[in-house]
């Protein structure tokens, strides 16, 4: 049960970072896994070349940050701009990133080849001594917690308590009134992807030395992130938390004693319930906003 | 009413055009096998290059490309310098179906070498119609027996002992074991017709499982699963004896969870030939002190042991055309099966045809010389390569060495209850250079 | 009247078509009938989408999903049912028809991202229900054998031929029937659904049957096309039908122009096309095997960026200039 919680606060992190692109952007990106896997590719060539993984994590940090806000610069800006008319501006934006993910991992595969790749922990993957029994949970995944706990109580003092955080949620929800009262939207907005790149970087070093690195490395973390991100409403960053949490608890227990096959099954199961009941996830909020 | 009259002209119209065209389209006379041309042979390969298998087993192509451009550079088969086209099929069942397609649609291969997989090529050998086209398919990389059953396959040759007859031995192995027979064993297999033969090999040679099979999906071992098997598996007093019958990933998988868990020590670990190459095993991340100890079955010689000579000829091949990887098991497997397929092509003669290769197979393949420490059983009934395996336990480095420190050979078969025998199967000498020059 | 020698003037036009690919089929040889079979599939399967996506405005992301309701329900009809291999065709249609009919359902209350991750999850999580059942045959799949062509043909009529030919009429008779029913009422109440939702409901239609309506045709339509892919590979397995597949059907019917099914063929076209240009330029230029491997997904995302840059409603509008489609969307919320 307490591999849950690891594996639940990755997905978290993906999914924090899908709720910061839709809030901003009304989009949901795709492209998430992608970005994440690029940064960790970054990060795993800062590791071999420094000898250190905190140097690694660092960078690819960094990296997810810029990457996010190069993306919404001047890939998603520029599609929005062109693509203004007609049905297809429904579907434009899923599209474009579905195939930017694409383009992405095909570019991995052309510089780094596609053999697997390793990223070593900095600190024990051994499971802990408790009480003279080992249980399957390690220094490292204790250090997965509490990194994403930390990112959890930054993002929110910044969300909360601060003039850019105030202007981020402003933009989200009143674009038009935010621009009237002098917040630079766009500015903003890429601010948002930036923080969202930056959380997928920290993802993919956080999930990576548990397994090996390939360009399809974190497409299931994208499946559950997003799933996560949903069950616990678009909207709220506390609900994507929570919903990658419970999403995390059920897949455990689904492969331990239901049966691994039906790990995904479940986890579907679980989607189209909360939507049944919820459309707008567990956690939305109900101030009547249309969608 | 003009319009029904001009469609009724155009339907008449179209008819007779329709049947002047099946008519008229006549046949071309009995062309020659596709593949052979005076100054070439094409041969295919379909297996994994990336992936999760990709990483075990991506090197099989190009050992055997290595070893082919060492018989190229001396002569050729007759003179015909042999091309293989290599086509990578991610282990999936789906893509090996399209991709053996193509080689035979698109790439026009004479003939299949080393298809790799059970699953992958059960469905390949449907899909590409291999049975109607008579595309032989040689030394096929996979140890199901079903592979050997004529009727079913009638141009395919195996090589790899069979999954049955490697469980029907493995359980004589734990029954002769004083420090493994009084001990639960548990099986944890592959959720195909590969961990399926192992469990009826098991079952053929009568050994009782404390409980029924774990089987994971193949591809689908995640260390989540693993670990959750160990731990089951930790309760069980003594120290039982773990059967792994999977591909080397999940076999690395297994023995990370374990070392995770600090449950390296609690087993008796038994690796079946396909996932027990040590090499990789490291490469994937296992530690060597876990490997040290685990007891692994094979029927070659050891492909670190420099004194042996088919593997000292196979490693300056390999040095020569295959520069920058290391010669391991996988290599010596593919460069062995190269061997035998230069040694199948001179033997079908000049005048080169599918049925001709076929049927060298069946009455001279027996005889060929390979690095196999057990025979060879080619012939008109028989489409069975090697059927056994000694045993032996690996150590530190990764070397296997034999069990007990004498090293014995048992032969056994893949569907009768009889116990393998001790074979005194003496190999044929390496030829000169690695060049065979049988006719 | 107007509307019947429309249909009139189609019906003979599928039938030319008809007739001309039963005269090729003869002398493009074995690889082409191969290549076309799979034209064939991938047409009704991107048709699918468009009808979902593009006359109904619900973005599926799920469509791998649906191919391999009707592929497993076709399989176990032949294995199992021991029934004819048409009529195993026939219930892929009506049993993916059916589960799409409880899909829509359950997805016409989602819209926009909801609806595509709720496809999402199920294209990911409904394959790997083939391990759990072992009749289902699990990774290792079933067999899926349409069987040999009648002994009438000839000796030399080959299995690719005998695929090229039900291929193609499948997708013949299908296409004909959703060209008709999308030039009739239905298709006027599609389109009203995806521009003008509001509207719709006000002029009095019932948007969750109607969404749910498309989503079992399409599923329909996407079942037939998946039991025509296992036909192709001899054999049904939870790996015939990866995430990717979705990703790939989506990416043809936006090329192709997702409003429209004029020109549904030149997207499968491209989707037959690409490995095989991705091969010639590989052995063109060589490159490693992270290149060979990755490129024709490159080409494919690239394709389809450049789509959605260049002609977001299709090739077709590219060449004429004039707009047809002129609704300007309001609501410009993003997804939806």
């Amino acid at each position: 049960m307490l591999t849950s919680l690891s594996s639940g606060a990755i997905y978290a992190l993906m999914s924090i970072a899908l709720v910061l692109v839709w809030r901003s952007t009304r989009v949901i990106n795709f492209a998430q896994a992608g970005q994440a896997i690029l940064t960790t590719y970054i990060g795993y060539e800062a590791v071999t070349r420094s000898g250190s993984y905190w140097v690694g994590l660092i960078c690819a940090v960094i990296s997810g940050a810029l990457l996010g806000a190069g993306i919404d610069r001047f890939f998603m800006r520029p599609i929005f701009k062109r693509v203004n008319s007609g049905p297809i501006v429904m579907i434009a934006p899923v599209v474009a990133t579905l195939a930017l993910l694409g383009i992405i991992q095909a570019v991995i595969g052309f510089i780094w080849g596609l053999s697997y790749q390793i990223i070593e922990a900095p600190i024990s993957t051994d499971g802990l001594n408790i009480f003279g029994s080992i249980i399957a949970f390690s220094p490292f995944n204790l250090m997965v917690l509490i990194a994403v706990t930390l990112s959890m109580i930054l993002l929110t003092i910044l969300f909360q308590k601060t003039n850019i955080g105030l202007a981020l949620r402003a933009s989200a929800y009143a674009p038009e009134i935010a621009k009237l009262s002098g917040i630079r939207v766009d500015a903003v907005r890429t601010l948002g992807w930036a923080l969202a790149g930056a959380a997928g970087g920290l993802a993919g070093m956080l999930y990576i030395p548990g397994s090996n690195l390939y360009p399809n490395a974190m497409d299931v973390l994208l499946v559950f992130g997003f799933i996560a991100a949903v069950i616990g409403g678009l909207d709220s960053l506390f609900g994507a938390v929570a919903g990658a949490m419970i999403l995390g608890f059920a897949v455990n227990f689904s492969a331990s004693y239901i049966s691994y096959k039906l790990v995904f099954p479940t986890a579907f199961l679980i989607l189209i319930l909360v939507l049944l009941i919820k459309p707008k996830g567990i956690f939305s909020s109900s101030k009547g906003r249309k969608d | 009413m003009i319009r029904n009259t001009r469609m009724k002209r155009f339907s008449i119209v179209s008819v007779v055009a329709t049947v002047g065209a099946l008519v008229f389209s006549t046949l071309p006379a009995q062309a020659a096998d596709p593949g052979v041309s005076a100054k070439e042979i094409v041969l295919g390969y379909s297996g994994p290059l990336t992936g999760s298998a990709g990483q075990v087993y991506g090197k099989l192509p190009g050992a055997m490309k290595a070893y082919f451009d060492h018989i190229n550079a001396n002569g050729g088969v007759y003179g015909r310098k042999i091309k293989l086209v290599v086509r990578d099929d991610k282990y999936l069942p789906t893509l090996a179906a399209t991709q053996t397609t193509n080689l035979v649609l698109n790439d026009k291969v004479f003939a299949l070498v080393g298809a790799l997989g059970t699953a992958t090529h059960s469905k390949a050998y449907a899909a590409a119609s291999l049975a109607k086209k008579n595309v032989p398919d040689l030394f096929v990389n996979t140890g199901f027996s079903g592979f050997a059953d004529k009727a079913k396959y009638p141009t395919t040759f195996t090589i790899l002992p069979s999954y049955a007859m490697e469980a029907k031995i493995m359980a004589k192995f734990i029954k002769d074991t004083p420090t493994l027979a009084p001990q639960a064993s548990f099986l944890i297999a592959q959720d195909d017709e590969f961990g399926v033969d192992g469990v009826n090999g098991f079952k053929l040679a009568g050994h009782t499982f404390a409980a029924p099979a774990t089987l994971y999906p193949q591809g689908g071992l995640s260390a989540a699963l693993a670990e959750g098997a160990l731990t089951k598996l930790s309760a069980v007093p003594g120290k039982p004896v773990l059967v792994l019958f999977g591909t080397t990933d999940s076999t690395a998988t297994i023995l990370k969870a374990a070392e995770k868990l600090s449950l390296v020590s609690k087993f008796n670990w038994i690796a079946g030939s396909v996932g027990g190459d040590a090499n990789t095993l490291l490469a994937l991340g296992v530690k060597p002190a876990t490997i040290n100890g685990i007891l692994a079955a094979s029927f070659f010689p050891d492909a670190k042991d420099a004194t042996d000579s088919y593997v000292s000829a196979f490693t300056s091949i390999n040095t020569k055309y295959n520069k920058g990887v290391s010669f391991d098991n996988v290599v010596l497997q593919g460069m062995n099966s190269a061997m035998l397929t230069v040694q199948s092509l001179r033997a079908a003669g000049k005048n080169l045809t599918r049925t001709g290769l076929i049927k060298a197979i069946e009455s001279k393949g027996a005889g060929f010389a390979s690095a196999g420490l057990v025979p060879l059983n080619f012939s008109g009934s028989s489409r069975v390569g090697y059927n056994g395996y000694w045993f032996g336990q690996l150590n530190e480095k990764g070397e296997l060495k034999p069990f007990g420190g004498k090293l014995t050979t048992y032969t056994t078969d893949s569907s009768s209850t009889s116990a393998p025998t001790a074979s005194s199967y003496e190999r044929k000498p390496v030829p000169k250079n690695g060049v065979p020059t049988n006719s | 009247m107007l509307k019947g020698s429309a249909t009139k003037k189609r019906l003979f036009g599928f039938i030319i078509l008809g007739w001309i690919l039963l005269l090729i089929s003869d002398r493009i040889g074995e690889l082409r009938q191969y290549q076309g079979a799979f034209v064939a599939m991938y047409t009704l399967a991107i048709a699918s989408i468009i009808l979902l996506t593009g006359y109904s405005g619900q973005l599926s992301l799920g469509h791998s999903a649906l191919m391999a309701v009707g592929a497993y329900a076709g399989a176990l009809s032949i294995n199992n049912f021991k029934l004819h291999p048409v009529i195993a065709l026939v219930i892929a249609v009506l049993i993916a028809g059916i589960f799409g009919l409880l899909l829509g359902y359950a997805a016409a209350r989602l819209s926009g991202p909801y609806l595509a991750g709720t496809t999402l999850a199920l294209a990911v999580s409904l394959p790997t229900i083939a391990n759990q059942f072992p009749v289902l045959g699990g990774e290792q799949g079933l067999v899926f054998d349409i069987g040999t062509p009648p002994a009438r043909f000839g000796e030399d009529f080959s299995q690719y031929q005998w695929f090229f030919w039900i291929s193609c009429l499948s997708a013949l008779i299908m296409i004909w029937f959703l060209v008709n029913l999308l030039s009739s009422r239905y298709g006027r109440e599609f389109r009203a659904l995806r521009d003008n939702p509001t509207a719709a409901q006000l002029a009095g239609l019932n948007i969750g049957r109607q969404k749910a309506l498309a989503f079992s045709l399409s599923a329909g339509i996407a079942g037939l096309s998946g039991g025509l892919l296992v036909m192709l590979i001899s054999g049904v397995s939870p790996s015939a039908f990866p995430l990717s597949l979705s990703f790939l059907l989506l990416a043809g019917a936006v090329v192709t122009g997702v409003y429209s099914l004029k020109g549904v063929i030149i997207g499968a076209l491209v989707l037959v096309a690409i490995p095989e240009i991705a091969e010639s330029v590989v052995s063109r230029i060589g490159g490693s095997e992270g290149f060979t491997t990755s490129l024709p997904g490159f080409m494919v995302s690239s394709l389809l960026i450049l789509a959605v840059l260049f002609a977001p409603n299709g090739p077709g509008h590219l060449l004429h200039k004039k707009s047809t489609l002129n609704i300007k969307d309001n609501s410009r919320e993003g997804n939806k």
